[in-house]
């Protein structure tokens, strides 16, 4: 009881002990603010990934892709993990507005909508048929006509506040979709004629993933054109990936490693017919294994700044040392006084210690307080710089974010506090050992009081 | 000198200031780095442009013919140094079975070129020699040579982020097959198609410009051979981008200013082009083409210097706590100071002035560590790579082969400054603690 007391008399009656709190405060402040943005960044870049490509992949990077594509659903759509699958056709293409004489290269996708919809998020990135996803290849104007879906920022220009400008219906205009079809050998198909596989699709809607580089290269065909044009149709029709989503209950690693033994066993059976050279280069992968290349990239510079912060913490440790230190050294009477009446060294380490883990509590306690209310308002804040100063964090028209991330993680405050009191701990350190050695005789003779 | 004096004695008897000097050391350490690396960066960024398509681009709405006359007269302003064309497409390139690339093809002129930017030094064969690039393949005058970017025909090692230049080198001499066309009117209905062309090239060399998009994307055709292909029905020399060296010290805007007359000129006499057309014609330095995202990085850094400068003010508060127990344990030195006649401003001098010292002190140091962090983070950031089993700077997403690593000596002298500012601050309330001290109150005898 005797420890509680005390270390209640030290934080509240040596103002030196503020100090320490408020260093602790202002790095939990700055640390729970840069961390529950980036947090936030990260966890929607990732799921905007995993919303893009569902569960599991089973495709090859090969424009030639690959065949017995249907054969190998039928399989995954009878077995008990699997909710869903979609097939895709991958491709590059040149496109250009029908009449004029420019081109750009683009990536398409072929898929089948209501499929894509049921594995991925497509749906939901729709900005016209949210709600009626069968429909989006057909354009509003013209039902009749070869819609396609176009990423947003190849159709639209985000504006400073980082939206887009739609008209009530999307506008009739035709894209001239050129691409270059490929044998299942890989050579190029047809190169004996001098036309390539042209045809015009009408805009018929847009798709925002929130995923920069796929809304400004991706155009989304219906799955049987983009078969013909990247010349998979025929009799040995080809596709580059099968989507797969899991069923609920299913863990991610589990379904991929049961989708991975089927695949196996698959093409095993395939072996004998032709051509199974393309199906060996047909890979099985997570979600987080094939968007890796982008999410890793993130979730490095996610870590770089943690170790800058751990790297600046350093100072706290030795504020708290500093305090710790002094109280320490005014406070020998009071060890001296301790000690004579039995506690042992034990208890002094524990009372310092205790000490400094309330100092870290209430830095946090402060800390998480204020960076919380300026959380609340960071969005409301920014918008006031940007209407008064021209001031935005991120410039949205570059930037495909929308507010700031501002949500708290209780994982990450844990993490947080736990962070600061280790730091108080590691500050506390010396001092309680110096408090613990003190004689109580030195510390009590007359001419030390 | 009695100020230097109690510095000295302080510093030699108090070892816990050493502490106050070892967090601004770290403080300004980390700034500088952070600062260092990002403008680094940042110059990089704007420099790359400049390298890879000269000082100035004149960009009509649409191809125009006769560009050799309109590159001369351009080298005629003074102060421009060279200009070159070039016509663009975009194409897939077949590069071995079911492996296809999508492509951003340049027709150029490689010597010009080589005079506008930093072109030839990107060149893995010719790079060196002493010779103007050239397409010409050796012992096949009639073969059609092609740079390709090196990022097209192999992937950097996913460990060192390094190329294969073996693997690379071996494609020199090593014919592909490039898809491409132009969309032109044909049919009876006259109604636009898109016509296949094509292309059969030879590897004369590789381009390494060590910007990863760049690596990724490019091949390089002559200018004419691609002209021909695409635009076989096209009379004159056509291209759609004139790029621009300017000689050093030339102030850009006034250049512009006599190249859009020119231009302007030579569309409406020799390409009898309408105003409209004329104007649309967009003429611009590489680096405002570049400003948005300077802009962007550069807010970015800010934004990372406040945090870190905020962070860092924790530091003030280590200094405040470290004077105030130097002060509460000094108040004997204090009293004897103050009963020989010092004032309580000479009393406060030397404890704001002490941290002003050891702010220099730390910022110097932090100085030196942060150069030599900067110079070496190539090499630091190698070693973490293979100690961690991951790279941690990647060109396919920071852009650049290398980290910059040059010192932001401008940002640099900002943070010495601040940092011996911020120390002295963090002293200011021992001073008056210390200029308050009463002699009698601390030298009675009891």
């Amino acid at each position: 009881m005797y420890k509680v007391i005390l270390i209640i008399r030290y934080l509240f009656k040596k103002q030196i002990s503020y100090l320490a709190s408020i260093a602790v405060a202002l790095c939990v402040f700055i640390v729970t603010v840069v961390m529950t943005i980036m947090t936030g960044l990260l966890t929607e870049f990732k799921q905007k990934n995993h919303n893009f490509v569902g569960d599991c992949i089973v495709g090859t990077e090969s424009l030639v892709g690959f065949p017995y594509y249907e054969d190998f659903m039928k399989i995954l759509e009878q077995s008990d993990f699997v909710e869903a699958v979609s097939p895709v056709i991958k491709s590059y293409a040149l496109v250009s507005l029908d009449g004029t004489e420019r081109s750009r290269g683009i990536e398409i996708m072929g898929i089948d909508p209501v499929r894509h919809g049921k594995v991925t998020g497509f749906g939901k990135t729709l900005h016209y048929n949210k709600d009626n996803v069968s429909k989006v290849f057909e354009p509003v104007y013209e039902p009749a006509l070869a819609g396609c879906v176009v990423g947003v920022d190849l159709w639209l220009a985000r504006d400073a506040w980082g939206e887009y400008s739609y008209a009530s219906e999307p506008a009739k205009a035709a894209l001239a979709i050129t691409c270059f079809p490929l044998t299942a050998k890989g050579a190029l198909a047809r190169a004996g004629a001098d036309i390539v596989n042209t045809k015009i699709f009408y805009y018929s809607d847009t798709s925002q993933s929130g995923l920069a580089r796929v809304d400004g290269s991706i155009i989304y065909l219906p799955f049987d054109d983009a078969q013909v044009l990247c010349g998979m149709a025929g009799t040995d029709k080809r596709a580059s990936a099968v989507y797969i989503k899991f069923r609920p209950d299913v863990k991610l690693a589990a379904g991929r490693e049961k989708t991975a033994l089927l695949w196996k066993k698959f093409a095993e059976e395939k072996t004998g017919n032709k051509p199974t050279d393309l199906l060996k280069a047909v890979t099985v992968k997570s979600w987080k294994d094939y968007r890796r290349m982008f999410v890793a990239a993130m979730e490095k510079e996610y870590t770089m700044v943690a170790i800058m912060f751990a790297l600046v913490g350093i100072t706290t440790v030795c504020i708290v040392f500093v305090v710790l230190y002094m109280i320490v050294s005014h406070k020998s009477k009071d060890i001296g006084i301790l000690k004579s009446v039995g506690a042992s060294k034990a208890d002094v380490v524990e009372l310092f210690c205790g000490f400094s883990v309330m100092v870290g509590l209430l830095g946090s306690f402060v800390g998480i307080i204020c960076g919380w209310v300026f959380l609340l308002r960071i969005n409301w804040i920014e918008n006031w710089l940007f209407e008064h100063f021209g001031f935005q964090l991120w410039d949205r028209t570059i930037y495909a974010i929308g507010g700031i991330p501002n949500e708290i993680e209780p994982k990450l405050l844990a993490a947080i506090i736990l962070a600061a009191v280790a730091v108080c701990l590691a500050g506390a350190f010396l001092p309680s050992r110096y408090a613990a050695k003190l004689e109580p005789v030195q510390s009590l003779q007359v001419s030390q009081l | 000198m009695l100020k230097l004096f109690l510095w000295l004695k302080y510093l030699r008897k108090k070892r816990i200031v050493l502490l106050s000097i070892l967090a601004v050391t770290l403080s300004v350490t980390l700034l500088i780095v952070v600062a260092s690396l990002f403008a680094g960066f940042i110059n990089a960024f704007e420099r790359s442009a400049v390298d890879t398509i000269g000082d100035i681009v004149l960009t009509p709405p649409v191809k125009f013919a006769g560009y050799p006359l309109l590159i001369e007269r351009l080298k005629q302003i003074k102060g421009v140094e060279a200009a070159t064309a070039v016509l663009s497409s975009q194409g897939l390139l077949h590069l071995g079975q079911g492996n296809v690339r999508a492509v951003e093809i340049w027709g150029i002129q490689p010597a010009q070129r080589a005079a506008v930017t930093g072109f030839k030094q990107s060149l893995l064969k010719t790079g060196t020699s002493s010779q103007p690039p050239s397409f010409t393949i050796p012992d096949s005058a009639n073969k059609m040579g092609g740079y390709v970017g090196i990022g097209i025909i192999t992937e950097p090692n996913d460990k060192t982020d390094e190329y294969d230049f073996g693997a690379a080198q071996k494609f020199i001499g090593r014919e592909l097959v490039l898809t491409t066309g132009t969309i032109t009117s044909a049919g009876s209905d006259g109604q636009k198609q898109f016509k296949r062309k094509t292309v059969e090239f030879t590897v004369s060399d590789i381009v390494f410009s060590g910007i990863y998009e760049i690596d990724k994307s490019f091949v390089y055709l002559p200018i004419e051979e691609l002209q021909k292909i695409l635009y076989p029905d096209e009379a004159g020399q056509i291209a759609q981008q004139v790029q621009i060296k300017l000689a050093d010290g030339i102030d850009a805007d006034a250049a512009i200013a006599q190249m859009q007359g020119i231009w302007e000129d030579f569309a409406a006499k020799n390409l009898g082009w309408d105003s409209y057309l004329i104007k649309s014609a967009n003429l611009e330095t590489s680096r405002q083409m570049q400003s948005q995202y300077v802009a962007e990085f550069r807010k970015q850094m800010d934004v990372l210097l406040l945090i870190f400068g905020i962070v860092s003010f924790s530091v003030v508060l280590l200094i405040l706590c470290i004077f105030y127990m130097i002060v509460i344990t000094r108040r004997k030195d204090i009293a004897i100071i103050k009963s020989c006649g010092a004032a309580n401003s000479s009393v406060a001098v030397i404890f704001v002035g002490f941290g002003a010292c050891i702010g220099l002190a730390g910022s110097l140091l932090g100085t030196i560590s942060g150069y030599v962090i900067t110079k070496n983070i190539n090499a630091i950031e190698q070693r973490l790579s293979i100690a961690l089993g991951l790279k941690l700077w990647k060109s396919s997403v920071y852009m650049f082969s290398k980290i910059p690593n040059e010192v932001d000596w401008n940002a640099a002298w900002h943070i010495v400054f601040w940092a011996v500012v911020a120390a002295a601050v963090g002293t200011l309330i021992p001073s008056v603690v210390a200029a308050m001290t009463k002699p009698v109150d601390i030298l009675r005898y009891e």
